[in-house]
């Protein structure tokens, strides 16, 4: 079954979260008037994106770019349709046709481009349909792109409070790191202020405390952790509260403590219903 | 007699009223109103106040179950039913990726008192376009030692389930 949903309700970079860490496969199809795109992942990875009105096949890519001739052009998809399994891109590089760092750098930066134009969508239908696969003609990447180095980029195109008040609701919590975050931080590039926030998580400081170490303004460490978070690099928490109080002013009594034999009655009971 | 209490939350229309009715041995006594505020684009009826059930375990012991309203004019209620719960669940409609947000803020508002047992309940798996509960999680991005559990609120085999798991919570944190 598809997941289907707007991405005013479910953001772009919370999808990117969920087709990474869910390991996913498949394509998620965005729209909004009359634009429409496509984003296909392998295992969690992006592998393409199209835009619809944008040049969807590779060759006819690359000879806009420059890269190829249309005589090369023709001479690889004639060679992939006598070769049923392989992706275009695979055939150029196995026929020397364009080098394969070259035209992993061209479709790369193309394909980013077009997810970045994604980031600035407010809303838009989407739906993701699991296991599906792009046209092999398609501007396939050899090596698929870590998502996380999408989010980072994307999130850094968000300049509204609103998008990030929603996760980080105040400068008041403290930051830390989710379990090997180095390992993660291998595919993100990040800029020299971002590595300035970066190396001052500590999980005790709050975002407050961070911004008045690193001399930035409130805003701009949000901003920033707001994309570590989408990445899934950094936690944020709440500072435990000292003495819970209710609102009408009275402490909080404590966690009830129960005995094991009472819920072994209420177990009991609620199997046998 | 010794009561003990379970509360059912979740972002309107999650389905806490019809969980609620699936497993309680009395009539639910549902403050049900015609809905007005933003609630009225959803549902006809909505709880205005809460709803409550409950499970006689024995002569000396009984299980009450509040569900929260779902409005949210009527947040202040949630403190009021949470003093002194044994343990949550939080509903989540699986098939509205718009009341995600929501239900973190739920989350968040139960955990800033204080850590309590509570397990998530994917529910309305048994329509077509819901997200499975692994989907969900990564959704809601709960950690890897919440539970988050397939329902069908309308289905008492199913309730059973999430009420059995929460209880499996909760006895870890109970005492000799
Ligand atoms: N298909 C299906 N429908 C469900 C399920 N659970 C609830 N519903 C339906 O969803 C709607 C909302 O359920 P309620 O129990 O009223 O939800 P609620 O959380 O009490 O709503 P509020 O009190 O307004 O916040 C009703 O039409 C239910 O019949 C389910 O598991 N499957
Ligand atoms: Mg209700």
């Amino acid at each position: 079954m598809p997941l289907v949903g707007n991405i005013r309700d479910f953001g772009l970079s919370d999808f990117l979260y969920l087709v990474d860490r869910g390991y996913k496969t498949g394509c998620l199809h965005l729209s909004r008037a009359d634009e429409m795109a496509s984003l296909y992942f392998d295992k969690g990875k992006l592998i393409t994106a199209i835009r619809k009105d944008d040049v969807a096949i590779v060759t006819d890519l690359l000879v806009r770019k420059g890269k190829l001739t249309p005589i090369q052009a023709a001479q690889a998809t004639q060679a992939q349709r006598n070769d049923s399994g392989a992706s275009v891109s695979q055939i150029l590089v196995n026929l020397n046709l364009i080098g394969r760092d070259e035209l992993q750098r061209v479709l790369q930066q193309h394909i980013e481009e077009s997810v970045y134009l994604l980031f600035g969508w407010s809303e838009g239908e989407f739906r993701f349909e699991q296991g599906q696969r792009p046209e092999l003609t398609a501007p396939i990447l050899l090596t698929p792109v870590p998502v996380e180095h999408l989010i980072m980029e994307g999130v850094r195109r968000i300049d509204e409070w609103g998008r990030i008040k929603d996760r980080i609701p105040s400068t008041d919590m403290v930051v830390k790191f989710i379990e090997q975050p180095t390992e993660r931080a291998k595919g993100i590039n990040l800029a020299a202020e971002e590595w300035r926030v970066f190396a001052r998580i500590n999980g005790k400081d709050t975002l407050a405390e961070i911004a008045h170490k690193t001399n930035m303004s409130d805003f701009d460490v949000c901003r920033i952790v707001y994309g570590f978070l989408t990445a899934g690099l950094v936690d944020v928490l709440r500072k435990p509260a000292p003495v819970p109080m209710l609102a009408t002013g009275r402490p909080l009594a404590e966690a009830p403590r129960i005995k094991k034999s009472l819920v072994t009655r209420i177990i009991n009971r609620i199997r046998g219903m | 007699m010794q009561t003990v209490k379970m509360v059912i939350s979740g972002a309107v229309n999650a389905g806490k009223t019809e969980f609620i009715k699936t497993i309680s041995e009395i009539e639910v006594v549902s403050t049900e109103r015609r809905a007005t505020d933003d609630t009225k684009l959803i549902k006809k009826e909505t709880t205005v106040a809460m709803d409550f059930g409950r499970i006689a375990v024995g002569d000396d012991l009984v299980l009450h179950l509040f569900g929260t309203p779902g409005q949210k004019r009527f947040d202040f209620m949630w403190e009021i039913l949470s003093e002194g719960m044994l343990g949550l669940v939080i509903l989540v409609d699986s098939t509205r990726p718009e009341t995600f947000r929501e239900t973190n803020r739920i989350i968040d508002f139960f955990m800033s008192y204080r850590e309590t047992p509570y397990v998530v309940a994917a529910n309305k798996q048994d329509r077509p376009n819901a997200w499975s509960p692994d989907e969900l999680r990564l959704a809601l991005r709960l950690p890897t030692h919440i539970k988050v559990l397939p329902c069908t609120a309308n289905d008492r085999e199913s309730v059973k389930l999430v009420l059995l798991e929460l209880l499996d919570v909760i006895m870890q944190r109970s005492e000799d």
